[in-house]
């Protein structure tokens, strides 16, 4: 068996309460590894085509990776994957709690739910067994208090009013981290469920324990003494990049009108780090630690991160930090998704200016919000449409051109208008406009110490490429985003700030090269037989050794692409087309500064190089040969047993 | 005037949000920028990232860059968020 497996699923129908374990293909596990990639095909593979994603018939998925509890830095996660209610299409949210661990400590790893009871259930796992409880006392409580009540010592997976009201935004809770995107909540609260605690003490078999262990040291080594996730952000969290994007005007501002924001200061991670921060938090097991420990009413609570100080404060032109770190505790209370509310609330406030919607919500008028989240939560008044996000307020009052949306998932705190790269990965992101599924390039645009013009869309297809193909085989191995920081090695920055020569090589590798990195991606894996460097991405040898299998640079790049295209083939089968690539008129249209005729997002110059990039049509579909060197196969790859107890919900 | 902006750990080690300077070039900046704040600084500034007028000048003329009266220098570190 390969290392890293617990070699169980366990699938639940909450409809008939029948319950089942079976153990995957060799081969599926060799192909999709764990986390989103095999979410990905797991949904692919059970979900009926064209099913409503808040009926009984969609499929919850949890998944785990191989390095998930195995005792690697940075690399506890576990993923939900599922049919977006809010877009339609596939969604795999991350997340960074402990439930992952635990649920292979019991034995598992994966869980997959379908049906729906009849009444709010909690579902019990350890390794004794397992149940399906009663939750009518606990139907109601917001994320927190419900943890509480449930066992100590447990892994915990929850919903707060948010998901158990349909919010299309609500978020399943672990601790206090978030798998927040897409309505992955509002999955879990239309099966009535309205939690899961797995517990046990089995142990993840590694298969070359020394030389794990070995990688691990290293990896740690290396993560404590780059200035990035050593220094700058464990000292300031993710709300580092507030004063970053604000100087290189990818701040988003007033609903994404402008890319800068005069008050920015006062809300940057440099204040909350100054005025309020008690201690550094981190996911389960993460030497990072980026998360924030704040105090709010003389109770310790978890800071807002990067994405929710930006779209609760600039965009909403609010500069009261302490209204931020207040909001953003409800909002997590009541279990919703901070990017959608920070966008849906922005766009509200600009529909308001323009006559479309009847209401007192404005831009920098901070004391109507907390009442409002409460509404929307609750489905209240203007609050119940809010409840249904952007494209459907658009849809029903107007302003679609400044509703902030991709596939009807809102956008994420990066104005693309100064960093065109990222607006392309907005605009092709499987689940929408999400700046992980984008591959952040804006971190090689903007905001990262070595970028590349960010108005240029020469090379960005291959930029793109890139860095979207290595985010996403690093996310499905178990490993954070953040973990990526070491791509640049601290070598390499010190040379680049050497002199303007060697910059300018760098740069234009990046940025000229872009187009040949691109082109090269495209190559099947056995032409980059070479092993990836471990001080750029520790994250591939320590993986290769705790499941035993060989990985090359090309392997581990092959895994991202094909997770990449897999994704695709889900959403073109629930009906996405290339037409879907797309972004709001304001980000094409309009310019971001009068003064600079390229800041706005010319898609049309990068679009069909990037699917070119991705063995695609122009239609942005990938083609037979594509699917056939990513060995992605149409033929359901799970077991008949399993596809018949989906098929009976 | 010049102004200076100081981000992140360069913040705190400077103990200050930023200063004023009649530099005339990136170059002059950053050395009054060391001697003003000692050594542990000046080290950290050879990994900075220097945006002129929110601008990356690393690849263009660097620290021969001309400066002018109005013009805003920010000095970030390597930094890592999101």
């Amino acid at each position: 068996m390969i290392g890293g497996y617990m070699g169980k699923v366990l699938q639940v129908d909450l409809s008939t309460g029948a319950i089942e374990s079976y153990s995957l293909p060799e081969r599926m596990l060799e192909l999709y590894v764990g986390n989103k990639g095999l979410g990905a095909r797991l949904l692919y593979d059970l979900l009926p085509p064209m099913t409503d994603p808040l009926s009984e018939k969609n499929v919850f998925i949890v998944t785990t990776a191989p390095l998930t509890g195995a005792g690697a830095p940075s690399s506890n996660r576990f993923n939900i994957t599922t049919k977006s209610p809010l877009t339609g299409a596939i969604v795999n949210s991350n997340c960074g709690g402990n439930f992952g661990v635990f649920l292979k400590r019991a034995g598992y790893d994966s869980l997959i739910i379908t049906g729906k009871a009849s009444k709010p259930v909690y579902l019990k796992i350890n390794e004794e067994g397992v149940s399906i409880e009663d939750a009518s006392e606990l139907w109601g409580l917001d994320t927190e208090k419900i943890q509480e009540k449930l066992t100590a010592g447990t892994g915990k997976l929850v919903i707060g009013p948010a998901g158990e009201n349909l919010v299309k935004y609500a978020a399943v809770f672990s601790q206090e981290r978030a798998a927040g995107r897409g309505g992955v909540g509002a999955v879990m609260g239309s099966k009535n469920l309205k939690a899961v605690i797995a517990g046990g003490k089995k142990r993840v078999p590694v298969a070359h324990k020394d030389k794990f262990k070995d990688a691990c040291r290293k990896w740690r080594q290396l993560s404590r003494e780059h200035p990035a996730t050593g220094e700058e952000l464990p000292r300031f969290g993710t709300s580092i990049f507030v004063n970053k994007c604000n100087a290189t005007h990818t701040l988003p501002t007033r609903n994404f009108l402008h890319g800068s924001y005069d008050e920015a200061d006062a809300v940057s991670g440099e204040t909350l780090a100054e005025k309020h921060l008690i201690k550094n938090i981190g996911c389960y097991g993460c030497p990072i630690a980026c998360g924030r420990q704040v105090q709010l009413h003389g109770k310790n609570i978890k800071g807002p991160e990067y994405e929710t100080v930006g779209l609760f404060g600039p965009n909403l032109m609010n500069a009261d930090l302490k209204a931020i770190i207040e909001l953003n505790y409800q909002a997590d209370l009541l279990g919703m998704d901070t990017i959608s509310l920070g966008n849906t609330l922005g766009f509200v406030m600009e529909a308001r200016e323009k006559g479309l919607i009847k209401t007192d919500l404005a831009f920098g008028k901070i004391d109507r919000l907390s009442r409002t989240l409460d509404d929307i939560a609750y489905r209240r008044g203007l609050g119940d449409d809010m409840a249904e996000g952007v494209r459907f307020l658009s849809q029903k009052y107007g302003g679609e051109e400044f509703a902030l949306h991709v596939k009807g998932m809102e956008l994420a705190s990066y104005e693309p208008r100064g960093a065109v790269g990222q607006g392309l990965g907005y605009a092709i992101g499987s689940r929408g406009g999400c700046h992980i599924a984008a591959g952040y390039p804006i971190y090689l645009e903007a905001n990262g110490p070595i970028t590349v013009d960010p108005l240029a869309t020469t090379g960005k297809p291959g930029l793109v490429v890139l860095n979207q193909t290595t985010m996403e085989a690093v996310s499905t191995i178990g490993c954070c985003i953040f973990s990526v920081y070491m791509f640049l090695p601290k070598a390499l920055l010190e040379l680049n700030a050497r002199s303007p020569l060697i910059s300018k090589i760098v740069r234009s590798t990046f940025l000229y090269g872009g187009n040949i990195i691109g082109k090269a991606l495209s190559w099947p894996a056995w032409t980059l037989p070479v092993p990836a460097p471990f001080f750029m991405l520790p994250q591939v040898q320590t993986h290769a050794h705790c499941t035993g299998e060989r990985y090359t640079l090309g392997k581990m790049m092959e895994l991202g692409k094909r997770v990449v295209s897999m994704d695709r083939i889900f959403n073109l089968r629930e009906g996405l087309t290339g037409a879907d690539d797309t972004l709001p008129k304001r980000l094409t249209d309009e310019l971001q500064r009068a003064e600079e005729p390229r800041s706005k997002v010319t898609l049309s110059k990068m679009l069909p190089k990037y699917y070119n990039f991705r063995g695609w049509t122009p239609a942005g579909v990938p083609r037979e040969k594509t699917l056939r060197t990513l060995q992605i196969e149409e033929e359901p790859m799970l077991p008949q047993t399993a596809m018949g107890a989906a098929s009976t919900v | 005037m010049v102004e200076v902006k100081l981000f992140a750990s360069l913040r705190t080690v400077a103990g200050e949000k930023g200063f004023l300077t009649d530099a005339a070039s990136v170059g002059e900046l950053l050395r009054e920028a060391a001697e003003r704040y000692g050594e542990d600084f000046a080290k950290r500034l050879q990994i900075a990232t220097v945006l002129v007028n929110g601008k990356n000048i690393a690849h263009l003329r660097w620290k021969r860059t001309r400066l002018k009266d109005g013009d805003v220098v920010s000095l970030f570190p390597p930094l890592a968020g999101g």
